[in-house]
């Protein structure tokens, strides 16, 4: 397990712009077909509750959070958001074969070994998941969907992702940079 | 035609889940191609050596947003009926700001780090792992939080209503901040990271 | 960007979309017509009502996402309304203040004036208006004083389990037998608070979850 090299093989990633008008039209499909924009943290927040009913059902049952994800009569997984992330996962992999990107490695900046990388992935993912469930929403959900549908909350959401990020990112330059 | 499908009953919840699927594979397909799998790209946004996050973002924004507009405007699609998150305020700001601290500490948001950990980044695993592990340590403290989570209800609320502004104008206005800000943003690139 | 000269043209075809929706009112806009094919599709798929189950089990949840309007006279609305109904007979109802992209939810006594209601509000450009099925006739019926049903079906029979806990928490009470005579049921409920009662189970919302 080393650092991601692009090798020659590989292709350039698409222009921004471009992937970008695709990915508009992915969304805009989604609010035509099912009235409804994209997400991703609420896949992992059913995958949670569902794990919790059956390894700790009583647990699940007194809880009112995991009673959100779990009282609807059907299968916890069978959800919307957990099929279109499944989805994420083959197109992902898909356009990464496509482009020979698809590498058993890790993302991380030259000054940095792994161990240190993993686990500040693993705290970032923790501090994404609380901040997720407070904005109701995380950057598919809230600052794309809610963003194009001109939601005033999503539009607050937005901006202050991008401050909290420019705000952490001197500290965290031993990782990156 | 009348849209959304889903809503006037055109099908049902099992085809709903197919057409999650497919439009799954759309976003993660999108989301590869524009390099999101890769958490350096990523974090470059905040490093300002490469806006590719903004430009993304915004371009998808602009493109879902005149084609919701335009929908609307011809009949097509009722906005109206399209899900709105409804507007905290309180919980949402300081929501976002945990959700960019995460950004840059882990180097990935959800969308992105299934996309990663799909092509084999290991990080993006760990970073799935942490999605889960936050959502736990979230769902046990709902009860203690949940009085802050729900503050400030404001109900779905656009800017057009916030700002009791005509809603063609708000559109315009993104419009112009967006193209603004890729001009902007392809200039601090250069600058800061010379030319790519 | 450099030697793609994409990202540019692109950004045109932005600006000028753009600026031809300044025109643009995907909501209300001064002249509203009745589009007569699609009122007569909406009815026909009958996405134009809620059920007073659905309704009642907004309300259990505590959901804050819609207005539900009273149309019928004070005095009936002062006797008994549904919880959290705000009165607006229907001749007031043109001039009451409501927000375009609100959700809203009439009822009336049966279903008539709330139908009329339905029209008036469709025609001003409201587009997410819904009725109370069948009215507080309905919601006498299947909320207030549910029937028990002659079948053994087990997810009949969980249906009216939900259906007597609902009642008791609007103040009513479950029939005891199918096919009893609806001049049987007790009179409306007072307008007392209703029982908040802490255990009340939620109804299967379906898979109505649709944030991220």
């Amino acid at each position: 397990m080393s650092e991601y090299e692009p090798s020659p093989g590989d292709s350039p990633y698409m222009n921004p712009y471009l992937a970008g008008v695709g990915l508009g039209l992915v969304l805009l499909a989604a609010f035509v077909l099912m009235g409804r924009g994209l997400g991703a943290s609420g896949a992992f927040s059913s995958t949670v509750a569902w794990l919790m009913s059956v390894f700790a059902p009583a647990h699940a049952q007194a809880s009112e959070y995991y009673q959100g994800y779990l009282s609807d009569g059907t299968h916890p997984l069978k959800a919307w958001l957990v099929f279109e992330v499944l989805g994420v996962m083959a197109g992902a992999l898909f356009s990464g074969l496509l482009a020979g990107r698809v590498r058993l490695s890790v993302e991380k900046g030259p000054r940095v070994s792994n161990g240190p990388r993993l686990a500040a992935a693993f705290t970032g993912g923790m501090l994404m998941a609380i901040g997720a469930h407070l904005a109701r929403g995380c950057t598919s959900g809230q600052a794309l969907s809610g963003g194009a549908l001109l939601n005033a909350g999503s539009w607050a959401f937005m901006l202050m992702v991008f401050v909290g990020g420019y705000a952490t990112a001197y500290f965290m330059r031993w990782q990156w940079r | 035609m009348n849209a959304p499908l889903y809503k006037y009953g055109m099908f049902g919840d099992e085809m709903s889940l197919l057409i999650a699927f497919v439009i799954g594979i759309g976003f993660g397909f999108f989301l590869e191609r524009a390099g999101f799998g890769s958490a350096r790209k990523l974090v470059s946004q905040f490093y300002l050596d490469d806006m590719a996050v903004f430009k993304v973002m915004f371009s998808a924004i602009v493109t879902a947003m005149l084609g919701v507009t335009y929908l609307g405007w011809m009949g097509v699609l009722d906005v109206d009926l399209v899900y709105l998150v409804p507007t905290y305020l309180g919980p949402q700001i300081l929501g976002g700001l945990l959700l960019g601290v995460g950004f840059v500490v882990g180097g990935y948001c959800p969308g992105t780090s299934v996309a990663a950990l799909s092509t084999g980044r290991v990080d993006g695993m760990a970073y799935a792992l942490g999605i889960f592990a936050g959502t736990i340590v979230y769902g046990e403290s709902y009860t203690a939080i949940k009085d802050f989570v729900n503050a400030g209800a404001r109900g779905a609320l656009t800017l057009p209503e916030a700002f009791n502004l005509p809603w063609g104008v708000v559109v315009f206005a993104v419009v112009l901040v967006a193209v603004g800000g890729f001009y902007g943003a392809t200039l601090i690139e250069r600058r800061v990271g010379g030319a790519k | 960007m450099i030697g793609k000269p994409i990202g540019p043209r692109l950004a045109l075809v932005a600006l000028a979309l753009g600026a031809v929706a300044l025109f643009s009112e995907p909501h209300r806009g001064p002249f509203v017509k009745l589009d007569a094919q699609e009122l007569g599709m909406i009815v026909g798929q009958e996405v134009d009502h809620v059920t007073p189950v659905e309704l009642a089990s907004w309300i259990v949840e505590g959901r804050s996402d819609y207005r539900l309007l009273d149309l019928r006279s004070p005095e009936e609305y002062a006797e008994y309304h549904i919880p959290g109904a705000e009165n607006v007979p229907l001749a007031g109802l043109a001039e009451y203040p409501l927000l375009p992209g609100e959700k809203i939810v009439l009822y009336s006594g049966g279903g008539i004036h709330a139908a009329q209601g339905w029209m008036l509000l469709r025609a001003q450009g409201f587009k997410a208006v819904y009725a109370v099925l069948l009215g507080l006739n309905g919601w006498t019926d299947e909320v207030l004083y549910p029937e028990p049903s002659a079948s053994d079906d087990p997810r009949e029979k969980a249906r009216f389990e939900r259906a007597t806990a609902m009642a008791t928490f609007f103040g009513g009470q479950a029939r005891t037998k199918a096919g009893e005579a609806a001049g049987d049921q007790p009179a409306l409920p007072k307008m007392a608070a209703p029982v908040a009662g802490p255990a009340i189970p939620v109804a299967p919302r379906g898979k109505k979850r649709e944030g991220c």
